[in-house]
């Protein structure tokens, strides 16, 4: 029998990209292909599942031939497959070459002696449901099979798509860490060296001291070791020295202050602190803090003013260059925060991959349909969120919550799962929407920090 | 009764007053601070560092008890007896120099993180207030301004501090003085409070009733042990005045926060000879 397909139109250029371009699963509802070689039979199940409303792609083919033509243009979810196909083919040799497209496939098979099919073979072959033309075949009854095995092609389908999903986001973000971390390294605009060695270039020359040393102190509870110290000479060079801890260090004691603070002759009044190896010894000290962001305490400390050592004026010079010298370190501090942070979320996301990936069923333990939809409906595992949040809350300046970020993120992935890009596609519009009425209500301001 | 004249409303209160000399008061022998408990807000005290220095000098110090208060959480840490940075030990030194039988609370707003906020400095004033019951609590800190919006924060912590006044406790706060465009607060909010600037004081006693904008007081400026104690600072004026008060307190256990500050503006009228 002749196909039902248009028959000889010129193929519309623009109309052929999407079909060889690769398609977007995501995007694209379940396709069921009928293949059988009788027209009214072809249409009289069209008809069928058109008025079902399924939300399916339908495909119908009148013989083999035209069925892998169509099975090499878009992947067949579930084939509806006559066995007889006429010419002295069968609908599960058919089945068996569709298989060679997608491994995934299912099938009801039409036949008119259902009692002689070989189930066997053909529950290897993937037809998981019979309707006997003389017996049970009615619009309710075929509807019934293709809705079943719909139900169960669904779920597998979408974690089939995640698993996908999974894999090119890993590939993506293996591909583009070389090239971030090498852009970093290209695009630091402020060495901290660079910008350590010039501040002590400044209030070296301007207030006589002699030497100097720049202390940075960054502190997370969330890490281990909580306090990271370093500590930087006049070259803006790491010192090696082993650093005394902040709180009952010089430094510590100047940041507690909030202001520059003069030390001369150290050694004739107790300090209740102890002294850095590179502090010791000093006949005169000046320390101020700079102010550079939260949980960073940078303080530069200036030794040895020849004479009667420091005095109130150099106070009041360095507590200005303190004002200008941390605008500049925060700048090549935050540049490198920004980096750090950018590798610990990518570092977070890959791991936070794996864990979902983890939550997915194996070959081996395949899940009911039911089970599958379940939980994709469902949120990701606690460790998945928290990883997602912790990435979210880094460093940077945000301006919601990250928790309240992920339920808006997890709320628009429910309603893809449930209803389909074009939910999310309203859902798009309607924040927009309300983004532009607030705007309009209560004019349009910088986000603060 | 003396056959003169009787005297006017303003000589009997000269006449009694007179005998109340601060050489008379501050240097009583009962003036050590027992009995009162001071709270100190601050960046936590280095108890073994002060029970040292108090041995050394042949005095035991009363045990000091604490905790540490941090962003995001409502019961506040233990206190390890560690200080997160030296400034809250020169403090408590100071007091305890001028009054050493006073029971002092470290409460840490600082910890190891090294800042703080308006809202841990209202829980920590709190908790000094209503939980350990101080008398007396030392504020050697100041908020910034900007950092008090929306006005609502500003308004909770002038609650606190008046929850503190309405409950006789005496809130000693450093004046900022090193910003003048910016208040400092809560040293801004005088009146249910006592703000104390660094005056030119050689005596530890000595100090001063001298209004400046919202600044009342001037005390001793300088401290006696840690890093940074030598030089002048608000910071170490502040506890001065709240040792002198710690002092007073032992004397009349019963003071009320408005009876000490007329006790300290008359004594500032007649400084120590």
């Amino acid at each position: 029998m002749a196909s039902d397909r248009a028959p000889t139109e010129p193929p519309d250029p623009l109309a052929r990209v999407p079909r060889s371009a690769p398609r977007s699963a995501a995007d694209d509802p379940e396709t069921v292909l009928i293949v059988d070689d009788e027209e009214p039979v072809r249409r009289t199940f069209r008809e069928w599942l058109d008025e079902a409303d399924l939300d399916v792609h339908l495909l119908a083919a009148a013989d083999a031939e035209e069925a892998l033509n169509l099975a090499n243009e878009r992947t067949v979810d579930l084939a509806i497959l006559d066995w007889n196909l006429g010419a002295g083919s069968d609908g599960l040799q058919l089945l068996e070459d569709l298989y060679v497209f997608n491994p995934d496939i299912v099938a009801i098979m039409i036949t008119g002696y259902a009692h002689q099919a070989t189930p066997l073979d053909a529950m290897r072959m993937g037809v998981r449901d019979y309707l006997d033309k003389n017996q049970d075949l009615d619009r309710n009854t075929f509807l019934r099979a293709v809705r079943r095995q719909l139900d169960r092609i669904r779920p597998a389908r979408r974690q089939k798509r995640l698993h996908t999903g999974l894999v090119a986001f890993r590939e993506a973000v293996e591909r583009v860490l070389p090239l971030v971390q090498t852009a970093a390294a290209l695009n630091d605009p402020l060495s901290l060296p660079e910008v350590v060695a010039s501040l002590f270039r400044f209030l070296l020359r301007s207030t006589g001291a002699r030497d100097g040393v720049l202390l940075v102190r960054d502190y997370d509870p969330a890490r281990q070791p909580a306090e990271l110290c370093r500590a930087y000479d006049v070259q803006g060079e790491t010192l090696s020295t082993p650093l005394v801890p902040f709180s009952r260090s010089l430094a510590g004691a100047a940041a507690s202050m909030g202001q520059a603070h003069l030390l001369n002759h150290p050694g004739e009044s107790p300090l209740a602190v102890e002294l850095q190896a590179f502090e010791r010894g000093r006949r005169s000290l000046l320390a101020a803090p700079l102010t550079t962001s939260p949980g960073l305490q940078v303080i530069v400390e200036l030794f040895d003013k020849p004479g009667d050592g420091f005095a109130e004026s150099d106070r009041q010079l360095v507590t200005a260059a303190a004002d200008f010298g941390g605008e500049v370190l925060r700048h090549a501090l935050a540049e490198r925060q920004s980096h750090r942070a950018l590798f610990e979320a990518i570092d977070l996301a890959l791991r936070a991959s794996d864990s979902l990936s983890a939550t997915l069923p194996s070959a081996g333990s395949q899940p009911t349909p039911k089970q599958a939809g379940e939980r994709l409906l469902k949120p990701p595992p606690l460790a998945v969120m928290e990883q997602l949040s912790e990435s979210l809350g880094g460093p940077g300046p945000h301006t919601v919550a990250a928790d309240d970020a992920l339920r808006l993120a997890e709320a628009v992935r429910t309603l893809a799962l449930k209803h389909g890009p074009a939910a999310v596609r309203h859902c798009t519009r309607a924040v927009e929407s309300l983004r532009e009425l607030l705007d309009e209500l209560g004019g349009v301001e910088e986000a603060g920090p | 009764m003396s056959d003169a004249a009787p005297p006017g409303p303003s000589d009997v209160f000269d006449e009694i007053l007179a005998l109340v000399r601060p050489e008379r008061l501050l240097h009583d022998p009962r003036a050590t601070g027992e009995g009162v408990r001071v709270c100190v807000i601050d960046s936590g005290i280095e108890r073994t560092l002060l029970a040292e220095r108090f041995r050394d000098r042949g005095q035991e110090l009363q045990p000091i008890e604490g905790a540490v208060f941090v962003q995001g959480r409502a019961e506040p840490l233990p206190y390890d007896g560690r200080q997160s940075a030296p400034h809250g030990t020169t403090v408590a030194d100071i007091i305890l120099t001028l009054a050493p039988r006073v029971r002092l609370f470290s409460a840490d707003i600082f910890g190891p993180q090294g800042s703080s906020d308006a809202e841990v400095l209202i829980r920590a004033l709190h908790w000094a207030v209503d939980i350990w019951k101080c008398h007396i609590v030392n504020l050697s800190l100041g908020v910034p301004e900007q950092r008090l919006n929306p006005v609502q924060r500003r308004y909770q912590l002038l609650r606190a501090v008046e929850d503190g006044y309405f409950k006789d406790v005496l809130i000693f706060a450093a004046a900022a003085n090193e910003h003048p465009l910016t208040h400092s607060y809560p040293a801004v909010f005088a009146p249910p409070l006592l703000s104390v600037d660094k005056g030119p004081f050689d005596d530890p006693l000595g100090f001063d009733y001298a209004l400046n904008e919202r600044i009342e007081f001037r005390a001793h400026g300088r401290g006696y042990v840690g890093p940074f104690a030598s030089e002048p600072a608000t910071s170490w004026a502040a506890p001065h005045l709240a040792g002198i008060a710690a002092r007073l307190l032992s004397l009349r256990p019963g003071l009320k926060p408005f009876e000490v500050k007329t006790l300290l503006y008359w004594m500032s009228r007649h400084p120590l000879t």
